[in-house]
């Protein structure tokens, strides 16, 4: 499962959380594979991803969260979502 | 000290607007005249450039309040600006992706229309947006 913080680099909510919500994530399943994307790098797959505030977070390619998550509520979200088989 | 006359000559806006802009809390009369008339100082004009300027940018009247607020605020840095100057950019490009989706469908209308000088009734662009439950694009 792949799990994508859109940030940008200074962003001091995105700072703050982002270990939080990383910890919350790996520890909800096993399957997660984490990436921080740098939204000022990557504006046109943010575009793509219908990413419009930061921090946002989305869940295999789904825009999930458009304002920060408390980790429980990600923690939620990642358990409500089917496994993907390999 | 400017009346609201001087200061909308001096800005280059309308004394409505900038009382729509007081209304919505972005400028405040530094002081009344003993007749009750607002006055204006410098501070204002420097607020009313700053408004003007960060609407060029695009950014909304209440996304600009947050801003002059970022910029009277102590705990507050630049990255937090830079932030917001990053999602508006983020959603201009949207915009940007949205209205070429919108041209694009236009183009293929217009493509589709080879039926010159035949009578509306047989226009294929009016069908198309006579259907219904279909979108065009």
């Amino acid at each position: 499962m792949k799990v994508e913080l859109f940030h940008a680099p200074g962003c001091s909510r995105c700072t703050a959380a982002r270990e939080d919500l990383k910890a919350a994530a790996t520890a909800a399943r096993a399957d997660v594979e984490w990436r921080e994307v740098n939204a000022l790098d990557e504006m046109d797959y943010a575009v793509e991803r219908g990413v419009l505030s930061l921090p946002s977070i989305v869940i295999d390619g789904e825009l999930v969260f458009s304002a920060l998550p408390s980790p429980q509520q990600l923690r939620a979200a990642l358990l409500r979502r089917p496994a993907v088989r390999s | 000290m400017l009346t609201i006359g001087k200061l909308a000559a001096l800005a280059e806006i309308s004394a409505d607007a900038l009382r729509y802009y007081e209304e919505e809390g972005l400028i405040s009369p530094a002081d009344r005249s003993a007749s009750g008339y607002r006055l204006y100082d410098q501070e204002c004009v420097r607020r009313i450039r700053f408004i003007k300027q960060a609407q060029h940018c695009g950014f909304t009247l209440a996304e600009i309040r947050e801003l002059l607020t970022l910029r009277g605020s102590d705990r507050a840095c630049c990255d937090d600006v830079r932030t917001k100057a990053i999602e508006k950019k983020l959603q201009l490009e949207h915009k940007i992706k949205a209205m070429k989706s919108v041209s694009k469908a236009l183009d293929r209308l217009i493509a589709d229309c080879t039926r010159k000088g035949r009578p509306v009734a047989e226009c294929t662009i009016l069908a198309a947006f006579e259907q219904t439950g279909e979108k065009v694009h």
